[in-house]
């Protein structure tokens, strides 16, 4: 009796089994259960979010009216209407580009310069090319806390500069919004100019060799080899790396946060920092939700005309 | 003018790695000294009476340990944010290189979902986090998400599943359709040739998203910081702790710096050399 039950058991299991495994195995469910995951996670953390962050910046919500998100009243424009005459936002936006512009062209000239230079063989060339990767790994967080150790007042930085230029010339480098950005972008330059010297590098490794050796042989300077000959062939790659870095730039957040908390004042808040304080903070949800709505069309247009140069350039072979 | 090259370029190298390696060395050195040098004038790269007492005060808070112990009263022991790390890192990891082998296999055989799908898990990446975190606080509210491993894992995973998509794409697109279509041929199931046949053949891609997305699950910060407050705080998150609320206290900062950066930059140098094998050994041409 036992046994029987067992073997129908068993048989209906591996029936049942069989059948799944047969479905599994259909080119049409095959396609839905890889992609399925992928889909079920862009729903739930990109799509729904979008639609949620587009209602709340045209209702009035705030966590602490004891009202529910879906029952808000209406602000229609409101929000955004406010946004737009808000200064401490354009104050924040401006710093923003100017530290993306400034770090990011900082690291563009730097990677291509150490690409230029590292790219022939020398001794301890492996060692070097580990080394001057490595901090891209390091926590933002961590490398905000080393920099903000460096540019203490009694830090080694101004011990040097006091060496150097005599006991006057230390400075409080966190009491001004110039300087404290400074040492926010100089941040950004050592953990991300590896980047660029990565990319730019193995672009450079893989242009072709002839039109540099045609314009040698024709008399060109190693400087007009660089600028007309290697230059406009690494552009799509420079594109990628600037767009790419650029973007990131623009997210600035954590070197903020550690570095200056936005201080002194509100004068070295980033936008990121700004949003986060209104919605973490603040509370105002629908006030930073029009203000997220505004930066993700902005990035988007920004993106969009970005990128439309690289379509239109073909690799030149 | 020729032979000196060699030189001028060692010489800026040396330069360039010592300013690469200099800020992390002296916070390494600020660790290791007891208060009185934390501000010493002038600064002195070796400490002079080298102590353990900040990595102590990061795990034990409490134990008399002289003046850090004095100051770090307010500060909890980072214990809890470390294991919260171990946890939803490398969950979140896994998960996110898996969906995304799956998803690029899916993208790159069959086209599902249409050309735009590989653009709009991009768009996740693209646009400012905090964008994303406005009305993600509203719904992990609602779901009884927020301050939860789970609810974080979940964040990381979609924030970054982007990647490997992308990187694993490149490799499944390079490997010639006709090695799987005869395992098919012999009998073996779909599954059986995504896992023995294409799986192995684009290890080396799989291992670079892994170390890739390991990295930034492990650095993030933003998110970790919204949406977490007690329980499920982060690595990252404690160095803020420690940076903002107890003030000049360097030497922990330094000390939390120091762990919170060493996982990544061991996963990183140990996985450095499979890469190069992997990408050598998992080509097809």
């Amino acid at each position: 009796m036992v046994y029987w039950c067992r073997e129908r058991v068993e048989r209906m299991a591996g029936l049942l089994g069989g059948r799944i495994a047969e479905v599994a195995n259909r080119d049409s469910t095959f396609r839905v259960i890889l992609v399925a995951p992928l889909q079920l996670l862009l729903w739930f953390l990109l799509i729904v979010p979008t639609l949620i962050v587009l209602y709340l910046s045209v209702v009035n919500w705030q966590p602490i009216m004891g009202v529910d998100w879906w029952q808000a009243p209406l602000a229609w424009v409101g929000n955004y209407a406010r946004v737009v005459r808000d200064v401490r936002f354009w104050e924040a936006m401006a710093r923003t580009l100017g530290v993306v512009v400034a770090a990011v062209g900082l690291e563009f000239l730097l990677g291509l310069g150490l690409a230029l230079l590292l790219r022939g063989e020398f001794l301890g060339k492996r060692f070097f090319t580990s080394v001057i990767l490595y901090p891209m790994m390091l926590p933002w967080v961590v490398v905000g806390l080393v920099f903000f150790l460096l540019f203490l007042d009694r830090g080694p930085v101004n011990y040097i500069i006091g060496l150097t230029f005599g006991p006057d010339a230390p400075f409080d480098w966190y009491g001004h919004p110039l300087s404290a950005l400074g040492v926010i972008v100089l941040a950004d330059v050592w953990q991300w100019t590896p980047f660029m010297f990565l990319i730019l590098y193995s672009g450079l490794g893989a242009l072709p060799k002839e039109p540099q050796e045609a314009a040698m042989t024709l008399g060109a300077s190693p400087w007009q080899i660089f600028r007309y000959v290697m230059l406009p062939m690494l552009r799509p790659i420079i594109y990628v790396a600037v767009v790419i870095r650029a973007l990131e730039a623009f997210k600035i957040f954590d070197l903020v946060f550690i570095i200056t908390r936005g201080g002194p004042g509100t004068s070295t808040e980033s936008i990121s920092l700004y949003i986060y304080r209104l919605s973490a903070i603040y509370g105002q949800l629908s006030y930073a939700a029009a203000m997220a709505v505004l930066i993700l069309v902005m990035v988007a247009v920004l993106t969009r005309y970005a990128v439309k140069p690289m379509e239109q350039q073909q690799v030149p072979q | 003018m020729r032979g000196l090259l060699p030189l001028v370029r060692w010489v800026a190298a040396v330069a360039v790695a010592a300013v690469v390696l200099m800020p992390v060395v002296w916070a390494v050195s600020i660790s290791f000294k007891p208060p009185a040098e934390w501000a010493a004038h002038p600064p002195r790269l070796v400490p002079e009476e080298p102590t353990l007492a900040n990595y102590q005060v990061l795990f034990q808070v409490g134990n008399p340990v002289g003046v850090v112990a004095e100051m770090t009263r307010t500060a909890e022991p980072v214990t809890r944010a470390f294991i919260t790390s171990l946890i939803v890192a490398p969950l979140a990891t896994a998960a996110s290189v898996a969906i995304g082998f799956f998803a690029a296999y899916a993208v790159s055989r069959y086209q599902v979902g249409g050309p735009m799908l590989p653009f709009l898990a991009l768009t996740t990446r693209m646009f400012p986090p905090v964008a994303f975190a406005v009305p993600l606080l509203v719904y992990y509210r609602m779901l009884g998400l927020i301050d939860t491993r789970l609810g974080l894992a979940l964040m990381y995973t979609g924030f970054t599943v982007a990647f490997p998509l992308w990187m694993i794409k490149g490799f499944i697109d390079s490997v010639p359709r006709h090695v799987e279509e005869a395992a098919i041929l012999d009998g073996a199931s779909r599954w059986r040739v995504l896992f023995t046949i294409t799986l192995p053949l684009v290890k080396g891609g799989v291992a670079a998203a892994l170390l890739f997305v390991f990295i930034l699950n492990w650095t993030e910060f933003l998110f970790a910081l919204i949406f977490t407050s007690r329980h499920a705080i982060t690595l990252p998150v404690q160095v803020s702790y420690y940076a903002g609320a107890v003030g000049r206290f360097y030497g922990p900062q330094a000390a939390l710096g120091i762990v919170a950066s060493l996982p990544v930059v061991i996963a990183g140098y140990v996985i450095q050399r499979h890469l190069v094998r992997g990408f050598t050994f998992g080509l097809v041409k």
